[in-house]
């Protein structure tokens, strides 16, 4: 009976390191491969020249439109500004830090929360009054 | 059955961790690459050299804040 037992253990032991070397040799493929796509996608030397090429684009339209060329390079920063806010995208989807919005949200829905649960005491409070009162009331009639 | 299990789940955890040294080894180097090619259509526009440097700032930056969002993101997994 024991040894079935430690038999069944043993067994399960075995399965689960089975699974965990199916699991890390995938794992071991496809992670890397997924971290490098995702690398090449924006670091790589042809990444930079097409977004490059986009700025200078951006920058040249602005020149022939007679723009001054120290306002010209601010709006062109302005322009690859939105490119960082990946950046901040990426900190805050990894980080798990919330939103500005979400935040507001929660401020607000923990306002609005208050403010019923306020109002519900209140009626319960005044509620109880009226209660009080009455029994007040019923006292002095039968007296 | 069991060793040959443990040491080939062994040699894929050893195969994984070196992919990932060599990524973040290559992470800077092809930063830099990417903005000087960055750089070098900034220039071709017309845009004059120191400019185009500040603006390509922007690589390095982008680079900063995803190590950061890791970082973070592995120690709170510990």
């Amino acid at each position: 009976m024991i040894g079935e037992e430690e038999e069944r253990h043993s067994k399960k032991k075995e399965e689960d390191v089975e699974e965990l070397r199916e699991l890390l040799s995938v794992v071991s493929k496809e992670v890397p491969a997924l971290i490098k796509g995702i690398i090449a996608s924006v670091f790589s030397e042809e990444a930079g020249r097409d977004m490059g090429r986009a700025a200078a684009a951006f920058y040249k339209e602005l020149k022939e439109a007679g723009i001054p060329e120290d306002v010209a390079v601010k709006m062109t920063e302005g322009y690859i500004s939105t490119f960082t806010s990946l950046g901040e995208v990426m900190k805050r989807a990894i980080g798990g830090e919330k939103h500005t919005e979400t935040k507001k949200l929660e401020k607000e829905l923990e306002k609005e929360i208050s403010r019923k649960i306020r109002e519900k005491l209140a009626e319960k409070g005044l509620a109880e009054k009226e209660e009080k009162e009455e029994g007040e009331e019923e006292e002095e009639d039968g007296n | 059955m069991k060793l040959t299990s443990l040491i080939s789940a062994a040699l894929h955890t050893i195969r994984l961790l070196l992919s990932l040294l060599v990524l973040w080894l290559s992470f800077g180097w092809k930063v830099r690459k990417a903005r000087k090619a960055f750089e070098r259509e900034l220039v071709k526009a017309g845009m004059a050299k120191k400019d185009a440097k500040r603006l390509s700032a922007w690589y390095s930056k982008l680079k900063g804040d995803i190590i950061q969002a890791v970082k973070s993101s592995a120690f709170k997994w510990h």
